[in-house]
């Protein structure tokens, strides 16, 4: 039944119209002088045991309550299928404002524009003296196209790890060459006890990327062109291929996950490891009984070792680049937590964090700081810079299936060589 | 029909065929709803996804047109014929497994014993559990040195195999818990085709003095071959597209072993960002099957003619 | 003829084949409720000591319920697409004989080819542009897809069963074939529909490729993608893996029981002849 039109109706709508315009013009005062805090999303990897996410959340938690204008909302992301995670979440519009990941990540995603790059944040940093902070090197591995892509937080180095019970009961020193290391595994493989444990995930192939990088080369040759059936990748894969052919190696390598192997170490199942060192740090690390061996020398006498690049990124899809900076600033200068309290797994590229009681009153970590970081190379070596298309050779797997055949005991040739093949067509993409 | 109408114009009408019966119209309606969402899932993707495979697309940007280069890179590529025969491994020996475990069970049920009822249920385990719980349940069973399988070899005196870390080993893993997965549908499927011969068949093979045995070639085989070859091809198709058991296992692992047409297109899809031989591996799969079930269709079909 | 005493020697038999069958099953649940120390040291199948710690830590450190629900959640809703769609369809293969359907029939059973992951390419970037990914309508509509052949052939065998002379009785007394359905045959399916639907739920439920693909959120993850997360996390803790993998099973179990009676002679026999 429809009301008339009459001209009281009409006053009186009118009326009731300007009410309910009204009603909202305070709201809009009151929403100025009390505005709502802006809404972040940081997503972070897992980067340490159990207690880091927690440890990580009480961090945010703080950040929120030191200030009302930005509130992050923290979000946990399992290594499993990482990639697949951000590419989805980008390709549904729903990327978060600022994440750790992959460590070319943020390159790739710049390549395809969908990366805020933190320039204006280096510069203010370099205004105000605190890029001094950074080395070099670190910067370099966020530099693309003269933009800086994302802002370098950790260094996920690797060394050889020793125990120091397998070792004394075998009578073998400390080795500091690869013929030394290969004897003193061959000596102490006996009763399930193995020489080396490694794994057929990332952690697998980044023991190959190590040795190649070990002997003055890597994947690629310095023009970017994939090396790895190049004289240094192939003498360093065949190098790990003798220790699998004596022995040495426990075969159930190729089917273990990370976990697995890190766990048959801590059980005293095998002398040498090879892992970033904060991991002496974890709970079930029997400490007094692990120690850090020396950057070992080549056959050619280089010293090298894979250093993976952790940074954090934002996101072009971002509505709140300014704020997301603001926090990005606060969270690179207020990290220490992460690793005194989360025991996160990698050692910070910031120069004053490293200073910290906790890493330079641990022997192991100072002297990996001292020894290892200056000699870290990256997944690019030997070329230098980073570049799109190490984000697949990191993510895709068929490196995985490379140091899975090597510890399988075949020959290197042939996986090298369908390596080979394969990283060619990831470049010329 | 329209009682109103003249003798002759409804004689007329009853002869030539309307196009839109009742029946028709309301069989239209009644599928509606499943046509479209046929449409939406899976013509709309065919049609698109054949697009995919002449361009380098990737998930988050469409590419540009390369004509048959995908294909002529699936072709010369080692893995893909890799992925292509492990497919073929895997379908066969499941098919062949499951069938004979199914059908030797269902024959077993199909008898009247105390508990039959209750153990076709317990029997149907393997089939309803999650492909993850089914895959985890297995895993640790082989996992490493101390795992079930291994103390069992140990207890006979032998070295521990570490099945995961062999490819050959890892393959002959996947194939058994696809087999234990697949043998109850098999089974319920043969059990239900059996019940449904005509028992006066056997009674007259008694009265010929049949055994058992030839009772069993000369009437029950032929008489559940529709069945089973439907299942049969059933069971291959569903074990090509199978993504789940390889996957959840190994990866696809160790060294790609495992890799099947499935797992295969996936990496290329959301390992590789590379949307293109994604799509291609997929239709190639999806081509192949096609032509088998064709194939199948035809020499069963002239048999059926001949008979 | 035969004797007609009981046939305890299959009996025996059939024991055993079940317990065999079973052996993984049953090593995973006794497993859950022993840590994981002892999983690795223990000599013989039977548990020694027995503890719930393993559930204490699923529930304290993993959103293991957040995923139940969203398992719940999005297998309901893909359960009541399916029916909405299977039903009518399998209720018209059941009583017309018309060219559409039989195109149709074939079609059915041509869907079972088809490699979902070439759908879920496409479709990813169709439910991107309409604003989809992680949400669970995406998934239930591809589950939906995916279940419709078997709830079809599930729900036509329903209505064989019900004999065409009601309808027709119905229709002689002046209804149209719709209210002869609603009226007449639907009330008496009622418990077959129940199972066709815990059926398409429990497929659902199950599903592990799909939902990964298309739901990656702790706010959307289903139980399959979010348990193999933790999975791959804690893979060395096998007590928490073995608890995870047992609670993700009752829920099937459960609804199964219920089914099964209606997984008939009938049901099946309808799946094949389609």
């Amino acid at each position: 039944m429809k009301a008339k039109l009459t001209s009281s109706n009409r006053s009186r709508r009118q009326f009731l119209k300007a009410l309910i315009v009204a009603s909202f013009l305070p709201g809009a005062f009151v929403g100025a002088a009390h505005a709502q805090p802006v809404e972040i999303n940081f997503w972070d990897m897992i980067w340490g045991p159990a207690e880091y996410a927690a440890v990580a959340q009480k961090l945010v938690d703080k950040f929120n309550a030191s200030q009302n204008d930005i509130k992050v909302v923290y979000r946990s992301v399992p290594w499993d299928s990482w990639y697949q995670t951000y590419v989805t979440a980008i390709a549904s519009g729903s990327a978060p404002d600022i994440s750790t990941g992959g460590s070319f990540q943020a390159v790739q995603f710049y390549s395809m524009d969908e990366i805020y790059p933190v320039d204006e944040l280096i510069e203010e940093m370099k205004k105000d003296g605190s890029l001094s902070d950074f080395s070099q090197s670190a910067l370099d591995t966020v530099r693309y196209h003269d933009h800086y892509v994302a802002l370098p937080w950790g260094n996920d180095i690797r060394a050889y790890l020793y125990r120091k019970d397998i070792l004394a009961a075998n009578g073998v020193a400390a080795p500091s060459t690869w013929e030394e290391f290969r004897a003193a595994a061959k000596k102490v493989t006996k009763n399930g006890v193995f020489g080396l444990v490694c794994s057929g995930d990332q952690n697998g192939f980044q023991l190959m990327v190590t040795a190649a990088v070990n002997n003055g080369g890597g994947l690629f040759d310095p023009d970017r062109k994939p090396a790895i059936t190049g004289e240094r990748a192939r003498e360093a894969l065949q190098f790990v291929s003798s220790l699998v052919k004596d022995g040495s190696v426990n075969p159930a390598s190729a089917g273990y996950s990370y976990d697995d192997s890190a766990a048959s170490f801590m059980r005293g199942e095998s002398a040498f490891f090879l892992d970033n060192p904060n991991v002496t740090n974890s709970d079930n690390a029997p400490k007094d009984k692990i120690g850090i061996l020396p950057p070992l020398k080549g056959p050619h006498g280089d010293l090298g070792t894979f250093n993976g690049a952790n940074n954090i990124m934002v996101y072009k899809q971002s509505k709140h680049p300014k704020e997301t900076l603001k926090f990005l600033r606060w969270w690179s200068e207020n990290q220490l937590p992460l690793w005194t309290e989360g025991h996160a797994g990698n050692l910070p590229v910031r120069a004053s964090l490293l200073k910290d009681p906790y890493f330079q009153n641990n022997p192991i970590l100072k002297y990996t700081a001292d020894n290892y970081i200056p000699i870290g190379k990256s997944l690019g070596a030997a070329a230098s810079g980073t570049f799109p298309q190490l984000n697949v050779v990191d993510g895709d797997g068929f490196l995985n299936s490379l140091a899975q055949r090597i510890f399988q005991g075949e020959d290197p040739q042939g996986p090298a060589q369908d390596a080979q093949a394969y990283l060619k067509g990831i470049m010329s993409k | 029909m329209n009682s109103s109408i003249t003798g002759g114009t409804r004689v007329w009408r009853a002869r030539a065929k309307p196009l839109m019966t009742p029946e028709l119209t309301t069989s239209a309606v009644l599928l509606f709803p499943s046509l479209l969402l046929l449409a939406v899932v899976i013509a709309y993707p065919i049609a698109q996804g054949f697009l995919y495979t002449f361009t380098d697309s990737s998930l988050l940007r469409p590419g540009s047109f390369v004509g048959m280069g995908n294909y002529g890179r699936l072709l010369q590529d080692r893995s893909f014929w890799h992925s292509l025969s492990f497919s073929a491994i895997f379908a066969l020996s499941n098919v062949v497994g499951c069938y004979l475990l199914g059908l030797g069970l269902a024959l077993m049920l199909q008898r009247d014993f105390p508990g039959r009822g209750l153990f076709r249920v317990l029997l149907l385990t393997p089939w309803i559990v999650p492909s993850l719980v089914a895959v985890v349940s297995w895993r640790w069973m082989v996992s490493d040195n101390g795992a079930l399988a291994n103390k069992i070899i140990a207890a006979f005196g032998g070295d521990p195999i570490y099945f995961l870390s062999n490819g050959n080993w890892t393959i002959v893993i996947v194939i058994l818990i696809k087999i234990w997965v697949s043998f109850p549908f098999m089974m319920l499927s043969l059990l239900a085709a059996l019940q449904a011969v005509d028992r006066s068949l056997y009674e007259a093979a008694e009265i010929d003095g049949a055994t058992r045995w030839q009772a069993f070639m000369h009437v029950t085989m032929p008489e559940i071959r529709g069945v089973s070859i439907v299942l049969c091809i059933l069971m291959t198709i569903w074990t090509v597209n199978d993504f789940d058991t390889p996957w959840l296992l190994a990866r696809g692992g160790p060294a790609n072993a495992t890799e099947n047409l499935v797992v295969h297109a996936y990496r290329y899809t959301f390992a590789r960002n590379d949307v293109g031989m994604g799509a291609t591996v997929s239709f190639v799969t999806l081509f192949i099957l096609m032509a088998l079930f064709l194939l199948v269709m035809r020499l069963t079909k002239g048999e059926h003619n001949a008979r | 003829m035969r004797a007609n005493r009981p046939r305890w020697g299959i009996t025996g038999t059939m024991t055993l084949i079940v317990l065999v069958i079973n052996v993984p099953i049953i090593m995973m649940v006794l497993n859950s409720f022993q840590t994981t120390a002892d999983i690795r040291s223990s000599t013989s199948l039977i548990p020694k000591s027995l503890t719930l710690a393993n559930y204490v830590f699923l529930g304290s450190s993993t959103p293991f319920f957040t995923y139940l629900r969203n398992s719940v959640f999005t297998a309901l809703g893909a359960a009541a697409l399916s029916l909405a769609a299977a039903v009518p369809a399998g209720y018209a293969l059941s009583r017309f004989r018309t060219g559409l359907l039989s195109v149709y029939s074939s079609a059915l059973f041509a869907v079972q080819m088809f490699p979902i992951i070439l759908a879920l390419i496409p479709l990813f970037i169709l439910f991107r542009a309409m604003g989809l990914i992680d949400n669970p309508l995406s998934v239930m509509i591809v589950y939906a897809v995916l279940n419709l052949p078997f709830v079809t052939w599930m729900a036509r065998s329903y209505f064989d069963t019900i004999p065409r002379e009601l309808e027709e009785a119905g229709l002689i007394d002046g209804c149209n074939h719709y209210s002869a359905f609603f009226r007449i045959v639907l009330p008496l399916t009622g418990p077959g529909l129940a199972a066709v639907s815990i059926f398409a739920f429990l497929m659902a439920y199950n599903e592990f490729f799909v939902a990964n693909v298309f739901l990656r959120t702790q706010q959307t993850m289903t139980l399959p993608v979010g348990i193999q997360m933790f999975m791959q996390q804690f893979s060395t803790d096998w007590g928490s893996v073995m608890a995870a993998s047992t609670l993700m099973m009752v829920p099937t179990l459960i609804l199964f029981l219920f089914v099964q009676k209606f997984i008939t002679h009938g049901a099946i026999s309808g799946a094949v002849k389609g």
